[in-house]
């Protein structure tokens, strides 16, 4: 087992300081990482509230939703329900601890803000969606009651648990786990669970239906991008400090970390589909699974695992920027923030 | 990227024993091949189609046991998912689409244009007139219909039209009529002969002009609101008064009425009330009442109803007027459904200008600035600022109004004064425009018991096109035919309210517009900033209102002038360009309108509004009214779904240089919408194809300012900045006032980050979600700010009514 050196409360002169090294720096000046401080600037621009969705409309399409599509929502709603808290439990119990930059921390601050959001916009969502109190309180108890939602649970607690014992990152292996961790809730969570959710949600909005949470669901998502996009900068970053951190033994577990993750999320497919709902297959869903798993491989340079393709036109659809109707949806896309002073000669 | 599975033939599982139910229930195999020849039924003229690809991607979404209803509409689906690749899958769709449609109707029993009038009247949705207008004329009216017209729909025209504009059966929800019944129906509302609703029809059916929503709506049902706005005077500074506007709002906004309603004449907070001697809480909490009220009422079942409230900036309470919309602070001061509009005195942009300071004045002491305008409004502004309630610097007002701007594209600038001196309705003191509409486009007097009016159409000019140039003989024709089918509409209208009732027939306004101006330079190779673009769109903005302005005095030859004709300029020999001291091309037809007007007056006190037209403009397939392109790529979110728009001339342009393949295809959608960094496009082809963000937003008030003398009340002009500054924008809305700009529109921005793109390529920047300013690689010339090559797209959030 190699030992890393002793902390030191000031990085000493021999020495760079390194992010994963244990302790509380508090100095934003001179910036270590300037663009940890972006991140959480653009994250403040992207502020929006729960009272601005407007989930109205979603009463009338759930009565119009056939049997198979009121079940593949309610297991959605049910995932949902409990899937931010999770991000955000392993956000403040293990990255926040060990993310040791100010301005990262700033960042992380803002992520768990953005999450409660979340929270609170998906507990709008049932007690919207779900107006029966006992349906509610099941739809809140997933994580025990449903099978395919339990068995994604396990696979989020096993990533907590896994450092959670973890005060410092002294050893090799242990930011060799953290660095599994913060892959795993990027990657994993975020980058595939939450991925094959949001599939659901606009598959529903390519046919028109439930525009509300596909309102919703936009900014999620727009968040747990940037969500995304911070954590694979903190494993850059590390990667950049300590590159031998990474070696083809962390591929593997990463893979492995990656398949079971695509496993969990197609039995939860299976779940979701049993139905039958036209024009979503359970075959058409796992290939766009290992599709999605493919490219989080892509970004840690690691190489595909499945050369699968992404089956979901309208999947596509959400990469091209939008022109909706202010009648029928709220604009989700102007800028909080606008800075400057009047004047009259700048060019337009 | 490997590939395991081959995604042209079909897993096994799916291919045998997959089974769909039919209508009758009895189970039936898939088979490819019936679907393939369904297909083909329909693609004659599509050559890039393929129709075992449409039929193979089908199958594969399908689930075992799914019906055969199921099954069609998964196929024009898959369809519609391959736009994005070749755009020729969207007549594909749309076809699809009509014969699922049609399928539909012909179930009912239906079998002719006639059949369906006569379901649809035992239904109760067809008005007596038009049930006894088609049964005494059915068999010309049948014989009308051209069923091959639907070819010209492109899909999310067409899906418009069947989720929205059909007539349904009241129970079971089933479409009642097929698309060209529905045109020849709307024309028949409308008419007094057969050949003059086949006329009409055929004008419509080919697409080259459209009604405004309302009307394509409602016209020869049983309850005929055709109209699009409403312009409800401020309420008087009293409790009766301001819940008689609730009132008069929940009614116009039930017919589907787009709403402007001024709120410049109540008091502001801290205020005294005499009659309890309290302190009023300022207008705020009337219009959080307002914000419910608008909300609760659901327009023909169809939306929640939408309004824009006016005020102007003496006001007291302006500065919380400006915070109505933020998503911070508290929710009991905030309407999340109502617009902003500012509406501006000369005199506030005066003092911003000279940096002096403004002065705020309540209209409980000063009742009468609601009503004048010009000098008369300088000197008693003036005169009443000793009564100032508080003095602000008119720069820091001005600073947060745009804040407001940019932040929400809301909190519209709108001037007072260029409206109404330059409007044909106030040639009387005591006719005042006290405000615009929804969506800015419209300008007309109006006063406690009269509330205006206007129903609205749009000329497609895209259709107008010839030889390269612009068919002028057929803009004439279409504008003749749109003129007395406007003017029709007041007569046969259901005016939801009294004070509505008692405006529009005496002033008989009416708003014809423009859509396709984009289409037009794109046919023609003309970037949206070139001084022909310019030449040739005030031209035809010369040209429709002659034409209109000939077609009403025509009318008037026929009817008699609109009532209130003698209180109008045009009756004191001014027509609209004259007030602008406009010099128009057309001296000679110009000199013989006026005398024909001299002699026998007009119809319409007012013709030519450009309205936004987002939906009419999408059911015709073109771009909107006179808005440069906002992307080439971009999609559509509506109630009925999400729908990909692609830039049809630029794929043609692409194919024609052999460059139209998947990866410049995946470029343009990295660089969301623009074609600024292909390389292989030459900088003149770059050039047209700009984007509304890539566009010198100064180009776009100098084309609207140049074609505002040919139109009487206004035009909806959105203008785009991506990234925008408090400094950008207020140069931007100074120079809008200074080129004499009755009103704006929008301000359009564009997201801080976005989503991740999932579906295009990992790259060293493809994970990285902020995209503020994407690079791009080669700009043409013309443009200097970095900011505005981000292309982006916004919602042009619009009047449904107005459309």
């Amino acid at each position: 087992m190699t030992t890393i050196p002793e902390p030191r409360t000031a990085p000493a002169a021999t020495r760079q300081q390194m992010l994963l090294d244990p302790g509380m720096d508090l100095t934003l000046r001179p910036m270590r990482y300037p663009h940890f401080f972006d991140r959480f600037k653009d994250a403040i621009k992207n502020t929006w509230t729960v009272e601005e969705v407007d989930l109205h409309g979603d009463l009338a399409d759930l009565q119009r939703l056939s049997p198979a599509e009121q079940h593949l929502v309610s297991r959605l709603v049910a995932f949902f329900a409990t899937g931010d808290t999770i991000v955000a439990n392993n956000l403040v119990l293990n990255l926040y601890q060990h993310v040791n930059s100010p301005e990262g921390r700033l960042y992380l601050s803002r992520q768990l803000f953005e999450e409660a959001v979340h929270v609170q916009f998906y507990l709008n969502l049932l007690d919207t969606y779900v107006p029966d109190l006992d349906e509610r309180t099941e739809a809140f108890s997933a994580v025990e009651n449903i099978p395919s939602i339990a068995r994604k649970a396990e696979f989020c607690f096993k990533w907590i648990d896994s450092i959670y014992e973890l005060r410092e990152l002294r050893t090799r292996e242990d930011r060799r786990a953290f660095l599994l961790n913060v892959i795993c809730f990027a990657a994993c969570i975020e980058g595939l669970f939450f991925y094959g959710a949001f599939a659901y949600v606009y598959f529903l909005r390519s046919r028109g239906l439930l525009n509300g949470l596909a309102s919703g669901t936009n900014w999620v998502f727009r968040d747990e991008s940037m969500h995304m996009a911070f954590a694979f900068d903190v494993v850059d970053q590390v990667r950049q400090e300590e590159p031998d951190l990474f070696d083809a033994e962390m591929e593997q577990q990463v893979r492995d970390m990656l398949a079971e993750a695509v496993e969990c999320e197609v039995q939860f497919a299976a779940d979701i589909l049993e139905q039958g709902v036209s024009g979503m297959s359970l075959g058409d869903m796992r290939e766009y699974l290992q599709h999605v798993a493919d490219r989080r491989l892509g970004v840690l340079g690691i190489e595909p695992m499945y050369g699968s393709k992404n089956p979901f036109a309208f999947m596509e659809l959400q990469d091209v920027q939008e022109l909706s109707n202010f009648f029928e949806r709220r604009v989700s896309a102007y800028q909080v923030g606008v800075t400057g002073s009047v004047s009259f000669d700048d060019d337009f | 990227m490997t590939v395991t599975q081959d995604k042209t033939s079909v897993p096994d599982q799916r291919r045998h024993g997959m089974q769909v139910r039919k209508r009758n229930g009895d189970l039936e195999t898939v088979d490819v091949n019936k679907i393939v020849k369904a297909v083909e039924r329909w693609v004659a003229d599509l050559d890039e189609v393929d129709p075992l690809r449409v039929a193979t991607k089908t199958i594969s979404g399908l689930y075992d046991g799914a019906t055969t209803a199921e099954l069609d509409k998964l196929s024009i689906q898959t369809a519609a998912e391959l736009i994005g690749e070749e755009p020729q899958y969207s007549r594909l769709a749309a076809r699809l689409l009509a014969a699922y449609v049609d399928k539909e109707v012909r179930l009912q029993g239906v079998a002719s244009f006639s059949q369906s009038i006569r379901y649809a009247y035992q239904q109760g949705l067809i008005s007596d007139a038009t049930a006894e207008f088609v049964a005494r004329n059915a068999r010309k009216l049948d014989d009308a219909v051209d069923e091959d017209q639907n070819l010209r729909f492109e899909y999310f025209g067409l899906r418009t039209v069947a989720d929205r504009y059909l007539l349904r059966h009241p129970q079971e929800r089933t479409v009642l009529e097929t698309p060209q019944y529905w045109l020849l129906r709307v024309a028949c509302g409308l008419s007094e002969t057969p050949t003059e609703a086949i006329g009409f029809y055929r004008l419509m059916s080919s697409l080259a002009y459209l009604p405004s929503s309302p009307t394509l709506f409602n016209s020869g049902t049983s309850h005929t609101q055709m109209s699009s706005c409403f312009l409800v005077d401020s309420p008087k500074d009293e409790l009766d008064s301001i819940y008689e506007r609730y009132h008069q709002v929940a009614k116009l906004s039930k017919f589907s009425g787009g709403i402007g309603i001024s709120w410049s004449r109540v008091r502001g907070r801290g205020a005294l009330i005499r009659g309890t001697n309290g302190r009023s809480n300022g207008i705020v909490p009337f219009l959080k009442t307002l914000d419910a009220g608008v909300a609760a009422v659901n327009q023909g079942g169809r939306r929640k109803g939408a309004a824009c409230v006016y005020l102007e900036p003496w006001h007291p309470d302006i500065e919380e007027f400006l915070e109505l919309r933020d998503n911070t602070g508290e929710d009991s001061r905030r309407t999340h459904n109502l617009n902003l509009a500012n509406w501006i005195p000369d005199e506030f942009m005066r003092r911003v200008e000279a940096d002096g300071d403004w002065s705020l004045i309540d209209p409980s002491e000063v009742p009468e600035l609601p009503d004048l305008f010009g000098d008369a409004f300088d000197q008693a502004y003036r005169a009443a600022e000793k009564k100032a309630v508080k003095t602000v610097k008119a720069r820091d007002l001005y600073g947060r109004m745009m804040r407001t701007l940019a932040q929400t594209g809301n909190g519209w600038m709108t001037f007072k004064d260029q409206s109404n001196k330059l409007s044909n309705q106030t040639g009387e003191p005591g006719n005042t425009i006290h405000l615009s509409n929804l969506c800015t486009e419209i300008l007309e007097v109006n006063s406690d018991d009269e509330t205006a009016v206007c129903n609205l159409g749009s000329i497609n000019l895209g259709a107008h096109l010839a030889d390269g140039g612009v068919d002028w003989e057929k803009l004439r024709t279409t504008v003749r035919t749109a003129v007395v089918f406007l003017d029709r509409v007041i007569d046969i209208n259901f005016y939801p309210s009294e004070q509505a009732a008692a405006s529009n027939p005496r002033w008989r306004p009416v708003g014809l517009g423009l859509m396709g101006l984009q289409d037009a330079f794109f046919v023609l190779g003309l970037p949206f900033d070139s001084d022909q673009a310019k030449e040739l769109s005030t031209r035809v903005q010369e040209e429709i209102f002659l034409t209109a302005l000939e077609a009403s005095a025509a009318l008037a030859e026929q009817f008699g002038p609109h009532p209130a004709y003698a209180e109008t300029r045009a009756a004191k020999g001014d027509l609209h360009h004259e007030l602008w001291g406009a010099t128009p091309s057309q001296t000679g037809r110009w000199s013989a309108l006026k005398e024909r007007v001299a002699a026998t007056g007009l119809r319409n006190s007012l013709l030519i509004a450009i309205a936004p037209t987002a939906t009419i403009a999408s059911i015709a397939g073109c771009y909107e009214c006179i808005e440069p392109q906002v992307s080439n790529l971009f999609k559509r979110e509506t109630m009925s779904g999400e729908f990909l728009q692609i830039n049809t001339y630029l794929v043609r342009e692409l194919k024609a240089r052999g460059l139209w393949t998947a990866a410049i295809r995946e470029q343009i959608k990295r660089a969301e919408g623009s074609v600024q960094g292909i390389a292989e496009l030459p900088a003149d082809v770059r050039e047209v194809f700009r984007t509304a963000w890539e566009l010198p937003q100064k180009a776009l008030i100098e084309l609207a300012a140049a074609r505002a003398p040919y139109i009487d009340q206004s035009q909806s002009l959105n203008l785009f900045m991506s990234a925008p500054t408090i400094g950008k924008v207020s140069s931007m809305y100074l120079y809008a006032w200074k080129a004499g700009l009755k009103t704006s529109y929008y301000l359009r921005s564009r997201p801080a980050t976005r989503i991740q793109q999932a579906t295009v390529a990992v790259t060293s920047t493809a994970r990285t979600p902020v995209v503020t300013a994407p690079v791009v690689v080669a700009p043409v010339a013309a443009i200097s700010d970095e900011e505005a090559l981000a292309c982006s797209l916004e919602n042009p959030e619009s009047c449904e009514a107005c459309q």
